[in-house]
């Protein structure tokens, strides 16, 4: 189980998004290390959110970002 | 508002209940169902439901992903799993979920090659790692989940990974609220539309709400305030005898949706003629399925699928709690036979699940004072 299911319940099966901070990004991949609050990392697809540029926030579901924070909630 | 901390203000709470007090007529009562499990999970865990006037009714909705998939479909994928050479990836909350004759937790134990991923990228990475076995991706989920399989597919499909494919039991949500709104045994008077799948999806889709049932809808955020705010709305309207599609989640909700994310899904899935949902019987067009053109990468093409359907156990009362028609203290088999740990419904598993919800959150002994 990844990090993202160690919780008592697992987010993706409650239709639940995060806010994540981008890192890094590859444009070719249209892939993006995010950073979650909690410090955890991942690799998130940003194909229907692009263009993403690093320290963008962005809703993360299910290893992908649906849409862009904005910097508010 | 911007941050966090003030959709959680206390003194912004009370003056939202205040306003909402004075909008509700006494002596009427309002029924309100929030779609999004995302949403009864929040009710519950702060205590929306406690700022509102007695009369205001909060009633769950069918918007977990887990709690829909009925266990013939549970079925279905354990047979898969047992395949040789199979490694079966599903979402964490799927393991625990009944089928006919245990779950994918204990067909796990029984010794088939089940995994819990976090995200159907996971899945493909294993199939990467793996070349050499099978591996199935379980989908579940409705808009919000479904661009991430699309996304995935497509990129199985460029890479070239042959070894995976995706045994897919996405939904949607627009066929089964309007089969609660031709539901015989349920009055609504209004809906909190869900704001995860309204990201993908936008508002558009609900217009049908008001325009054929004229019923307001307001899609919500998940912070106490959003939701606060989203019933003040829905009482507003229906105070001045409107209904209308209103976004109180602007800050993510664009009103046309997410574009990209709905081409990725149209060119990856089409509707099924009818899909079965735990409770709520078979709803046309309401599952996705692959398009022939991802068929080579459709599980239940490259697998015999037994398909069977499976009624749910006479003791379990899942279908009224998801059609709001019940409360989930007043299952027979809630908190006694039926708990977290132990769940014989699939609204127990999930913490979207409105009875998970009452369970974890203290409803049930609060309630069973009341009564």
């Amino acid at each position: 189980m990844s990090d993202g299911c160690a919780s008592e319940h697992c987010i993706t099966c409650g239709d639940i998004a995060v806010e994540m901070t981008v890192l890094r990004v590859d444009d070719a991949r249209e892939l993006a290390l995010c950073a979650a609050d909690d410090g955890r990392h991942e690799t998130v697809e940003i194909a229907l959110v692009l263009p993403v540029h690093p320290a963008e926030r962005l809703l993360v579901h299910a290893g992908t970002a649906i849409a862009h924070q904005g910097g508010i909630l | 508002m911007r941050f966090v901390d003030e959709f959680r203000d206390a003194e912004l709470g009370r003056a939202v209940s205040g306003q909402i007090l004075s909008l509700v007529e006494p002596g009427r009562h309002y029924k309100l169902m929030e779609v999004c499990g995302g949403h009864t999970h929040s009710i519950y865990k702060y205590g929306i439901d406690d700022l509102l006037p007695a009369n205001v009714e909060l009633v769950h909705g069918p918007g977990c992903p887990v709690c829909v998939i009925p266990m013939g479909r549970v079925d279905d994928g354990i047979a898969v799993a047992h395949e040789d050479g199979v490694i079966f990836t599903c979402f964490g909350d799927m393991m625990r979920v009944p089928g006919s004759d245990g779950s994918l937790l204990e067909a796990k134990a029984a010794g088939a090659d089940i995994r819990m991923v976090y995200s159907p990228l996971d899945a493909l990475r294993i199939a990467k790692q793996n070349p050499g076995r099978e591996v199935v991706f379980f989908a579940i989920g409705f808009e919000t989940t479904a661009p991430s399989t699309a996304l995935t597919l497509k990129r199985a499909r460029a890479e070239g990974v042959p070894n995976f494919t995706v045994m897919c039991s996405h939904v949607t949500i627009v066929p089964p609220l309007r089969a609660l709104l031709e539901s015989p045994d349920l009055r609504l008077d209004g809906f909190i539309g869900p704001g995860h799948v309204s990201t993908v999806v936008g508002a558009r889709p609900f217009e049908f709400i008001p325009a054929d049932y004229g019923k307001p809808i307001v899609i919500a955020g998940f912070e106490p305030l959003d939701i606060l705010q989203a019933i003040e709305m829905i009482l507003r309207q229906l105070a001045a005898g409107r209904c209308e599609v209103e976004n109180q989640y602007r800050r993510v909700v664009p009103y046309e949706g997410n574009l990209r994310a709905l081409e990725v899904m149209a060119e990856v899935f089409e509707l099924r003629p009818h899909f079965e949902w735990r409770g709520l019987g078979f709803i046309s067009h309401s599952g996705l399925k692959l398009t022939e053109a991802y068929a080579e990468l459709d599980a239940e093409v490259r697998f015999s699928v037994p398909g069977i359907r499976v009624a749910d156990p006479k003791a379990c009362q899942c279908g009224e709690v998801l059609k709001g028609v019940i409360k989930p203290w007043e299952c027979k088999v809630f908190g006694t036979a039926c708990t977290p740990e132990r769940p014989i419904g699939t609204c127990m598993v999930s913490s979207e699940g409105a009875c998970a919800a009452y369970y974890n959150f203290g409803r049930f002994a609060r309630e069973r004072e009341v009564v």
